[in-house]
Order: structure tokens, then C-alpha cells, then sequence
């Protein structure tokens, strides 16, 4: 379960990353890497719509859900699913906690300090200056529409993240392709940043 | 006091009818039952060591093939269960590991356990006609005795011999096919596993591939290494 956590923990990190991302050009990865850091310095915090859906290798089905996510500095991350799979999730630097819409099922999970997401800001505080080792990354750029693919190299659950963003800075797509083949694809809508967002809106309760 | 005890005997009765005509009356086929299933599902699972709640599929052929895929806020895949007969196949792709084993071996302190009720509550046929209410004991699967209780042929409750309880609810008609969207499990070990079902397919065909597991790659342990969620 750790694991498992440690894994969303780090999508969510890419998450946030690139939903302030502004690029104006195709880049090359180191630099389109150091472009989102700087732009994520002019965000507080950010919020947008979600659909998400989840298609499955071995079915001829795809589930289809929406919800909100939010995100502020240093620190916290939110997540709601709307009926009928309705579920929260908070992460607050290291502790992450889950629930269904009836408080059923309240999951709490402490991850080590290093794999919180202070820690990954931080790491973001310096000028990126060299691509990750164990990552290959590409990017294109289609018209003002950029995407950005992540692949951790090895045999973990995830084969490649890809991320698509307008030239605006404002994030449309965000794409985890597993190992297995299944694919989610999480399309966000009315972004909005530095809207003044406080610790009401990071509960796990309504 | 007289009419307080008369009270006491009076609500009850008055409530009775009520009670038993909570599940729709649905003018489904006779014998008609489900075969295959496939429907998304939230499941949350509260007992006094572990909680969990997600989102995921439910497939499901008749009498003893289910596979269960729970996911993460983010759509990966934080858990899949397979069931076939007696055998259980717990594949945790991130850890890229599966436990297996007989589902009588799933740690009771694994946070897993209620899931050896699964076949059991998937278990629900409806009566032969849709006026059938009332409880009937019988002998069920694995010919373990159970209460059943019907309410307009509907299975709307099933009790074991050990206490534990599945309660049916939101029914709808499916291809002539009463299908109950909500189902509860109480375990006599205090575990709850709350089903809704959502975008239900029934009695479609499912190739064998869904209920195969895919362990290429994947560490395998025996289920008594199952440790929590």
C-alpha cells in the first residue's frame, strides 16, 4: 500500500509540475523541464475541473469519472470524484488520506518525509540542469498544443505519463499508460490559479 | 402502561408492511438470474484495523469467476482480484506482486478477509415470482446454511450460519434480470464491504481473458504473506 502511494504521490507531483506549465516553443526535455520550474514559481494555487477515464486492455469498457483537483503551496493536494464514485483525497506533504463520500473506508497513509510534496518542491527550487537518470522524456509541440512524455525506464507499473498543455501555460490532458496496457486519461477544465485558496478547501470532509 | 405496552406491540406490526414492501415490485422473468456481470463499481471496505475506498470494475460469471479491479485517484490500478472457485489471485501491480492462494487462507488482520464472502453474496437469485416476500432457511453454497429474505421476490437479505449479513438494495430490471445496484456486507468479524454498481452489463458474453490473471513478471507469495491493503 505504501508503494502505492508513493506512486500517486509522485504522478501528483508530475500533476501539479505541469499544470503551470508555459511554454512558447518546442523545447528540448532539459529545457522544457527548467521552463516548468519556472513558471510554478509565480503559483500559489491552482484548481480545475476533471474527467477521467480508465480503459482497460482485457475489456471492451472504459470508466468514465469527473471531479475536481486543487493544489496549494508548500504542500497539499486535493482530489474529489463525483457520484456515482464519489471519493476524496487530501495529501498533505506526506500524509495522504482517502475516504468515499460517506467517510467509509478512511484510508490514512504516512509516507518518509523525502517522498512528501514539500520535498518535491523543493528539489524544484534550483535550476534544473540535468534530465533525471532514470526517466526518458521527450516533447512535441502540435499548432500552440505541447506534450510532454515521461517513461521511467525498468519494469515498474507505469510505462509512460504523458502531458498536454496549451502554450498559455494551461494544462488539457494528462495520460498514465501502465505496464499491462490499460490507460487513464484525465482531461482538465476551467482552470483557475492563484484564486486564494485555503485550508478549507484541502479537507477530507465537505 | 398498558397502552404503553400496547404501543410497544402496535408499532412493530405497523411497521412490518413497510419494512416488506421496501424493494420495488419489478416484473422480472422467472428464473431469470445473473449469469455474467460487468459494471464499475465503488467499493469501500471499514473494519476496526483497515479502511479502504475506491473505484473500479466488477466482472463476474457465474457460479465462481469474479475479477475486481480497484483503482487509484489518478485511474492506475492499485489492485486486482481474481476469484476462481476456491482459488484467489491478489495482484498488486505496483509492488509487482500477487499473493496466492485458497480463499480460506486470506489473513483475517489482512484488511482482505470479507472478500471469502464474495461467491456467497454474489449468491442471490430472485424468487420464482415477484409475490414471494418472507425468509426462508435453506442450505447454500458450499452448503453452508443461510436465512434468505425475499420481498417481492427480491433477495433483499441473506443471513450465514455464522452471522454474517448481505443486504440487497436499488434494484432495477436488466433484460428481464433483477439486479441489485447496492449490496452490503456485514461480516461476523466486523467488516463492512459496501458494493454500488454502476453502468451494469448482464448476462453479456466475457471472454475467458478477463478472468485470467496476468502474472508475467510478477512475483507470486503464498496469501499468508498478505500484509494489510
Amino acid at each position: 500500500m505504501m508503494r502505492i502511494f508513493r506512486i500517486s504521490s509522485t504522478l501528483c507531483a508530475i500533476l501539479l509540475i505541469t499544470c503551470s506549465t508555459a511554454l512558447a516553443r518546442p523545447v528540448p526535455p532539459l529545457e522544457g523541464l527548467e521552463a516548468l520550474r519556472k513558471v510554478l514559481a509565480g503559483i500559489t494555487d491552482f484548481s480545475a475541473d476533471m474527467t477521467q477515464e480508465k480503459k482497460l486492455s482485457v475489456m471492451k469498457r472504459t470508466l468514465k469519472m469527473s471531479g475536481t483537483v486543487r493544489f496549494r503551496k508548500p504542500d497539499q493536494f486535493y482530489m474529489a470524484l463525483n457520484p456515482p464514485h464519489a471519493t476524496r483525497m487530501v495529501l498533505n506533504d506526506a500524509v495522504i488520506e482517502q475516504a468515499n463520500d460517506r467517510q467509509e473506508g478512511h484510508t490514512r497513509v504516512v509516507l518518509p518525509p523525502e517522498q512528501g510534496l514539500k520535498q518535491w518542491f523543493s528539489k524544484l527550487s534550483v535550476p534544473v540542469t540535468s534530465l533525471p537518470a532514470d526517466f526518458d522524456i521527450s516533447a512535441d509541440l502540435t499548432n500552440s498544443l505541447y506534450t510532454l512524455k515521461i517513461a521511467p525506464r525498468g519494469t515498474g507499473q507505469i510505462r509512460e505519463v504523458g502531458i498536454s498543455f496549451l502554450a498559455d501555460g494551461t494544462i488539457k490532458r494528462m495520460v498514465i499508460v501502465e505496464r499491462n496496457g490499460d490507460k487513464a486519461t484525465m482531461t482538465f477544465k476551467n482552470p483557475r490559479r492563484n484564486s486564494g485558496l485555503t485550508d478549507r478547501d484541502f479537507q477530507l470532509t465537505p | 402502561m398498558k397502552w404503553l405496552s400496547l404501543i410497544t406491540i402496535i408499532i412493530p406490526v405497523l411497521l412490518l408492511p413497510a419494512c416488506s414492501t421496501s424493494l420495488p415490485r419489478l416484473e422480472f422473468t422467472p428464473g431469470a438470474s445473473v449469469e455474467t456481470l460487468s459494471a464499475a463499481v465503488s467499493v469501500s471496505i471499514t473494519s476496526a484495523e483497515h479502511g479502504m475506498s475506491g473505484s473500479g470494475f466488477l466482472v463476474y460469471r457465474r457460479p465462481d469467476r469474479l475479477h475486481l479491479i480497484i483503482l487509484s485517484p489518478f485511474g492506475t490500478t492499485l489492485l486486482e482480484a481474481f476469484a476462481l472457485g476456491e482459488q484467489i489471485t491478489l495482484l498488486y501491480p505496483s509492488r509487482s506482486t500477487a499473493y496466492v492462494g485458497r480463499i480460506d487462507e486470506l489473513p483475517l488482520t489482512s484488511g482482505m478477509h470479507g472478500w471469502r464472502f464474495m461467491r456467497w453474496v454474489m449468491d442471490a437469485e430472485p424468487a420464482a415470482s415477484n409475490s414471494i416476500s418472507g425468509t426462508v432457511e435453506r442450505s447454500g453454497i458450499q452448503d453452508m446454511r443461510e436465512s434468505v429474505t425475499y420481498e417481492n421476490g427480491l433477495v433483499a437479505r441473506k443471513k450465514s450460519q455464522f452471522g454474517d449479513q448481505a443486504f440487497y438494495s436499488r434494484y432495477a430490471l436488466l433484460n428481464g434480470v433483477p439486479f441489485a445496484s447496492e449490496v452490503v456486507l456485514l461480516t461476523a468479524g466486523e467488516q463492512r464491504i459496501r458494493l454500488v454498481l454502476d453502468e451494469p452489463e448482464v448476462n453479456t458474453p466475457l471472454e475467458q481473458a478477463v478472468f485470467t490473471p496476468q502474472l508475467e513478471g510478477i512475483t507470486i507469495l503464498p496469501l499468508s504473506d498478505l500484509r494489510g491493503l
